[in-house]
């Protein structure tokens, strides 16, 4: 066994520290007779081009820079049995014949046994390997950069110690192929389960029947609880048929919204491009998608041109009807006539958008037919809210203004519709929309009966009424408005179709919600490092202060209120004792809460614009805003 | 062979070789030293600055190449500094890797088990004693590691190690059937 010692380090550019070469014949690998060599020596230096004694010169410098930028990485030595010996690469010896030093270094592909066997042994841990230049075929080193500014920013990435280093991922199995499921041949297929959607109303099977007989379960269900009552009168039949008929109409609409032509069995040509995904998962995001996320009317506005700008022909009728529609809803949710704003009010925006947005946008209609959809759009509504209605004046009504529409006098009726609606278009933008319904309904059931004379003066009066309440602004205040007052009609809210199919995203309005009233008298804060006086923010009328005139913190300061001087009948203030407290919905923000602790009664949290300031001897009974 | 002479000068070169051991690579060529008779060879996109495989073949075993085309030179030498303390840094990170790596690998233990052993780790605190399998440093498995072969440690921790045995093992050989 002839070991030959390390050379010794030659100039500055052989200073790879110790180096074993290993010349014996028959071993090919060695155990581990790694001294205590460094790996390198301090003074190593290789610059470019340096002279090394006795060898050739700069392509011996290259491989010497090569060899030197690969320690460290992980390399694959073949040898020349066709084993691949795997290791980090340590040193080499480049003087004369090339060998090399791996450590931590395994065999992984075993050329001398036949076959591909890697792992029936036993696995061997691995250990320092020198390979003998005579052995050597190639050195494979992967994703090996030569330049040192990789080398940086590699030394970083080993460094981090990301989580997939640190989770260890080639213990990660290779996940299994997924493949689609298909049922198999042999097992029957149940056509009692394939079909059990279809002909629902025709099943013989009453589930509350089997219910009661098999487990004793009575049903208490009364559908009038939940919706309003139908009125089996004797217009019942025509009213279903009607009913029907504006169904079909509706189903049959034309629509961009993939889902609902889905529904609707149109098939969009363009639909074989979309995957399942986002056919049915995916968020849309179109354009009339979020459209309600600001109160500008403005905004309304261009958000509705989007929205039926790429319809906007058949749109236009539709929105046209829409407005017509809404206008005659909202006289009568004031006026409980024939017309309600049930379905409406589930889009208060889109209503009022429609208001205001389309009286500059709607071209007062010529067209015979574009009238007369409107119309029946009208006859729509009406008919809707008929059925979910028991007004005995709008059934007269109705019946009268049906009789008109069906014996086509609608059709001079058109004109004048016209006219009113232009001749009030000098009032208020949204009195304009509010108008031709009206007058719609008088040309159409032409006065001369008492019931229609109320009517239309109520309609009238109504008009005035909605037009003065929305002319300060078109704004969601309106909005609310209107549901304020459609919800007087009572009845729960019955989705429409004809505005839903118009605007196929609900709306993220709450209908619900309070209007807002800008209170033009709501003093900003300004936080004074005084007293503990405070002024809330400009949406003051949200904010109550709860008083707590016995409260005994309150020393020395003769706060009955806790708003600041210039408090005065601006903000609602309710002053509830101490001992009873109260919840009231509304939200009580007072703003010295943090300091009167569990004696505030403290509703809501609103968004808080101020920090309340208190003098340092109170303690900070602290409420997190 | 002696066609490998004249590859002296012709740094940049790209080359289609094929070795004498069956083996066919295409590769720029950074350098060849006469002395060692080695040449480098660079592989992959001439991507500047990215990562490419590096093969240091030695040149007697270059059976016969083709010459595809020149290219520049890939080491510029100006740029060429070492770092050596990063180098060493380098080095001693991939060797604490390959140390914590190896101790996962028992030592005389069959494939089968070390397949269980990585299974088990996965989930399970584990390292080897010999030839036994030690979870949590309480329960132990040894040879043939099969559910019966669980001893040790709470009756609970035991059950658990039983049922992770059991599941990885219906897993391996689900994976890779007839292996086992």
């Amino acid at each position: 066994m002839n070991l030959q010692q390390a050379v010794p380090p030659r100039s500055s550019a052989n200073g790879f520290g110790r180096r074993r070469v290993d010349r014996e014949t028959g071993a090919r690998m060695d155990d581990n007779r790694m001294h205590s060599g460094k790996p390198t020596s301090p003074n190593f230096g290789l610059a470019n081009g340096s002279k090394v004694g006795g060898v050739a010169g700069p392509s011996h410098d290259r491989l010497i820079y090569i060899m030197t930028c690969l320690v460290g990485q992980r390399v694959e030595v073949l040898v020349k049995n066709g084993s691949i010996i795997s290791g980090i690469f340590h040193s080499a010896n480049a003087d004369k014949d090339f060998g090399v030093v791996l450590k931590m270094a395994q065999v992984i592909k075993d050329g001398s046994i036949k076959g591909q066997k890697p792992f029936n042994d036993t696995v061997k841990k691995p250990q320092t390997m020198i390979i003998p230049s005579r052995e050597l075929v190639h050195i494979l080193a992967k994703d090996a950069s030569l330049s040192s500014d990789d080398g940086h920013a590699r030394e970083k990435r080993n460094d981090l110690l990301i989580d997939s280093v640190i989770s260890h991922p080639h213990h990660v199995e290779v996940e299994r192929e997924l493949e689609r499921w298909i049922p198999d041949e042999d097992v029957p297929a149940c056509s009692e389960l394939e079909n059990i959607f279809d002909g629902t109303w025709s099943r013989k099977w009453d589930q509350f029947e089997t219910n009661e007989t098999l487990f004793g379960v009575k049903s208490t269900f009364n559908e009038e609880l939940y919706t309003t009552k139908l009125e089996k009168g004797p217009q019942m039949r025509e009213l279903e048929i009607e009913a029907s008929r504006i169904a079909r109409e509706i189903e049959g609409e034309e629509t961009h919204d993939h889902h609902l032509a889905e529904e609707r069995g149109i098939y969009f040509h363009e639909d074989f491009d979309l995957d399942e995904e986002s056919r049915y998962s995916a968020v849309r995001r179109e354009a009339d998608g979020g459209r309600y996320e600001e109160n500008e009317n403005s905004f309304l506005d261009a958000h509705n041109m989007e929205t039926f700008g790429d319809s906007f022909g058949s749109a236009v009728s539709r929105s046209y009807s829409e407005v017509l529609s809404k206008q005659v809803s909202s006289e009568s949710l004031a006026s409980s006539t024939c017309l309600s704003a049930d379905e409406d009010s589930q889009i208060p925006a889109d209503k009022d958008a429609h208001v205001s947005g389309f009286t500059d946008h709607v071209t007062w209609p010529s067209s015979d037919s574009l009238v007369k959809s409107s119309l029946f759009m009208d006859e729509k509504n009406r008919l809707d809210d008929k059925m979910t209605k028991d007004q005995d004046a709008e059934k007269i009504l109705l019946n009268e203004c049906r009789d008109r529409i069906i014996s086509e006098e609608a059709q001079t009726s058109k004109s004048e519709d016209v006219h009113p609606s232009t001749h009030l278009k000098g009032l208020s933008p949204s009195a304009v929309t509010y108008d031709p319904p009206s007058s719609d309904q008088i040309n159409k059931c032409p006065a001369g009966e008492s019931s229609d004379s109320a009517i239309s003066g109520k309609l009238t009066s109504a008009n005035e009424a909605v037009n003065t309440s929305l002319r300060p602004g078109c704004s969601t205040s309106s909005t609310s408005e209107h549901v304020g007052s459609g919800s007087v009609s009572g009845g729960p809210l019955s989705p429409s179709s004809s505005v839903g199919s118009l605007s196929s995203e609900k709306s993220t309005l709450n209908p619900n919600a309070k209007e807002f009233k800008l209170n033009p008298n709501a003093k900003s804060f300004m936080p004074s490092a005084s007293l503990r006086q405070h002024t809330p923010a400009s949406d003051g009328s949200f904010y109550y202060a709860n008083n707590i005139s016995a409260a005994p913190h309150m020393h020395g300061i003769s706060m009955g209120i806790g708003i600041g001087p210039t408090f005065g009948g601006h903000h609602p203030v309710v002053y509830s004792p101490q001992a009873a407290p109260l919840q009231s919905p509304q939200a009580y923000i007072h703003p010295n809460g943090p300091l009167y602790g569990q004696q505030m009664i403290l509703g809501q949290p609103r968004p808080l614009y101020y920090m309340p300031t208190y003098p340092a001897e109170m303690p900070y009974k602290g409420r997190n805003f | 062979m002696d066609g490998a002479n004249g590859e002296e000068m012709a740094v940049g070169c790209i080359l289609a070789i094929k070795t004498t051991l069956g083996d066919e690579f295409e590769g720029q060529i950074v350098t060849y030293d006469r002395p060692s008779n080695i040449l480098v060879l660079q592989e992959g996109t001439t991507k500047p600055g990215a990562r490419r495989n590096l093969r240091l073949l030695k040149a007697n075993y270059i059976k016969d190449f083709t010459l595809l085309g020149r290219g520049e030179d890939p080491l510029d030498p100006k740029k060429c500094f070492i770092d050596l303390a990063a180098i060493q840094a380098r080095e001693d990170a991939a060797m604490r890797q390959a140390e914590i790596e190896a101790e996962r690998i028992g030592v005389g233990v069959t494939a089968e088990a070390q397949s269980i052993f990585d299974a088990l780790s996965k989930t399970l605190p584990v390292h080897w004693d010999k030839t036994v399998i030690v979870v949590m440093n309480e329960v132990r498995v040894c040879s043939p590691y099969l559910p019966d072969n669980v001893s040790g440690g709470t009756p609970a921790a035991n059950e658990r190690v039983k049922k992770v045995l059991e599941f990885e093992r219906k897993r391996l050989q689900a994976r890779s059937p007839g292996q086992f």
